[in-house]
């Protein structure tokens, strides 16, 4: 069995690089293909990072009315923490939410003096409220709405950043379609360019191909070495296309930095880097078996 | 053929014995055809309603015109065609009951010649056979061993690292006959084996085959060569445009 696969991988380097330009068309086209699904896939992580900051600062503030004591705010609080998809709820009493008020305004002159002015905390008592997942803000602001403390809430502070996300999400979602009808396009034309690459190399073997069958050999002898010639094509064109998507990144970290939470386009692609080739390695050898087995179907007799 | 080496006869032997074991033992033909026809798709007819059987250790010639379906009737033994109609058996079993994943087995146990030799330029005649087991799994241990054994028979254990442009004709078929031996087939399926080769080529080449077949191998030639059917004097079978015309014991070229 080692033997065998021994055998058949050698094989299948050797046609590879008798091959010569024929070999050099079929990567080429390739490393496109897996440029793109790396690209794509990059754009995903990058976009999910971002979606993910943004995420953390979206909340709901449920802003109780003056006459309603803690205690009965804090025994809201611990109903709600125990909802699921709830995954924190932060109480700012009024005292925190002035000490806030007056920090992020303490430029603004005018409002600290109407502050003065007013003579006592005109703030609420609030809640601050997360949910796990941003979907889930709707149905947490309707849980609100219709809770038994609904009577107590004077106000619902809900979808500053909602619009924020869900056009973010819809852009991610663009992204992503746009990406598969490329890897699809790129896709297509690999496999038929392979398919051509690996057509010719059973045609120039038709000789050995003929003795193999005639003295007996095994199906499996005959076919590996086109499977493993289009597995070849798939694992070069997935390193040669991360290092294009490495130089690439390393060009555009100057400018595109600012994008990522770490600040680092390039280091956040470096922890990423093997997800990538790992998935162009595997749609890149997943490309390259389907060419050789339809050129196999097609042109090789058994 | 001089052939008094002493480790050749003992070879000779060796292989004698091996091939007694792998002989079925009743005295059912090897190879039964059982009303066979072919069509191709413009429905010209190849082979029309064939009844032959032939047992193991047999010489049989097969002789006829071009187009008369000589090879056609060969390709059944080795499923290199099937029948459109009627079953080919082999050792008792339809080949068409072998499943493709089975087939290269029962392509072992026939070792087929031809006109144009099939062998592959680019190696030597020891890789040339060597491929053979090779592409059926054999470790480098065993190739050493039996290659040149093989070689020897056919009479070319000189000639191992030439390549096959460097041999003449008759060698080239040596080699040929030498990988069709490698695997101890039950059968030789010669097609047009002396069709490349002068006369005194082509005796060499039938001397060769009727010395296998009679260790024991079971030999089918299909020729037009009147000069070397005569020579192998056994049984013929002259076929004509896809019918059996005559099938003689001890035959001459078309005598019927």
């Amino acid at each position: 069995m080692f033997l065998i696969i021994g055998r058949t991988i050698r094989a299948s380097f050797i046609n590879f690089w008798r091959n010569g330009w024929l070999s050099v068309a079929a990567v080429s086209v390739l490393v496109l293909a897996l440029f793109v699904v790396g690209s794509v896939f990059m754009v995903g992580l990058v976009a999910n990072d971002v979606l993910q900051n943004v995420e953390k600062k979206v909340s709901i503030s449920v802003y109780f009315k003056t006459d309603i004591s803690e205690e009965k705010i804090l025994e809201n609080k611990r109903d709600l923490e125990n909802i699921k998809e709830i995954s924190s709820v932060e109480y700012i009493s009024k005292d925190k939410a002035l000490e806030i008020f007056k920090r992020d305004n303490a430029d603004e002159p005018v409002i600290m003096e109407s502050l003065e002015e007013i003579g006592e905390n005109p703030l609420l008592a609030s809640l601050v409220i997360k949910a796990d997942n941003p979907s889930q803000y709707q149905a947490v602001a309707d849980y609100i709405a219709n809770a038994s403390f609904k009577d107590d809430v004077g106000r619902v502070n809900y979808g500053k950043n909602r619009e924020i996300i869900d056009r973010l999400n819809g852009i991610i979602f663009q992204i992503k379609k746009v990406g598969l009808i490329l890897v699809g396009i790129f896709g297509i034309v690999s496999i038929l360019i392979i398919f051509n690459t690996i057509r010719i190399t059973i045609y120039t073997h038709r000789q050995e191909i003929e003795v193999m069958r005639l003295v007996g050999s095994s199906n499996m002898f005959i076919r590996l070495p086109f499977i493993f010639e289009g597995i070849i094509y798939g694992v070069i064109a997935s390193f040669i296309a991360s290092l294009i998507i490495l130089g690439t990144i390393k060009i555009i970290n100057i400018y595109a930095s600012a994008v990522v939470s770490s600040g680092n386009l390039f280091s956040f692609y470096l922890a990423n880097a093997l997800y990538v080739l790992g998935l162009q390695i595997i749609i890149g050898s997943f490309l390259g078996i389907a060419s050789s087995w339809i050129a196999m179907r097609k042109y090789l007799k058994i | 053929m001089r052939r008094e080496n002493k480790t050749e006869i003992e070879d000779n032997i060796e292989i004698e014995n091996e091939i007694e074991e792998m002989m079925p033992e009743n005295n059912s033909p090897l190879i039964k055809f059982d009303h066979v026809s072919k069509f191709f798709k413009d429905d010209r007819i190849i082979l029309d309603n064939i009844n032959l059987e032939i047992k193991a250790g047999e010489f049989v010639s097969i002789v006829g015109p071009s187009g008369a379906g000589k090879s056609t009737l060969l390709k059944m033994v080795y499923v290199e065609e099937m029948p459109s109609e009627g079953s080919v058996y082999f050792d008792g079993v339809s080949l068409d009951m072998i499943s493709r994943r089975k087939l290269p087995y029962h392509r072992r146990r026939i070792g087929t010649i031809f006109q144009d030799f099939k062998l592959l330029p680019q190696k030597t005649t020891f890789e040339n056979v060597a491929y053979a087991l090779e592409v059926c799994g054999l470790s480098k241990e065993e190739i050493l061993q039996d290659v040149p054994q093989i070689l020897d028979i056919v009479g070319l254990g000189d000639k191992m690292e030439k390549f096959p442009h460097e041999l003449s004709g008759g060698e080239q078929q040596k080699v040929v006959l030498a990988r069709a031996l490698i695997h101890k087939p039950l059968v030789i399926a010669a097609d047009e084996p002396t069709g490349n080769l002068d006369s005194a080529n082509s005796l060499e080449i039938v001397k060769l085959l009727l010395e296998i077949n009679k260790l024991g191998t079971t030999v089918i030639l299909v020729s037009h060569d009147r000069e070397i059917v005569n020579k192998a004097n056994r049984r013929v079978i002259l076929l004509d445009r896809g019918k059996i015309i005559c099938d003689d014991a001890k035959g001459k070229y078309k005598i019927c």
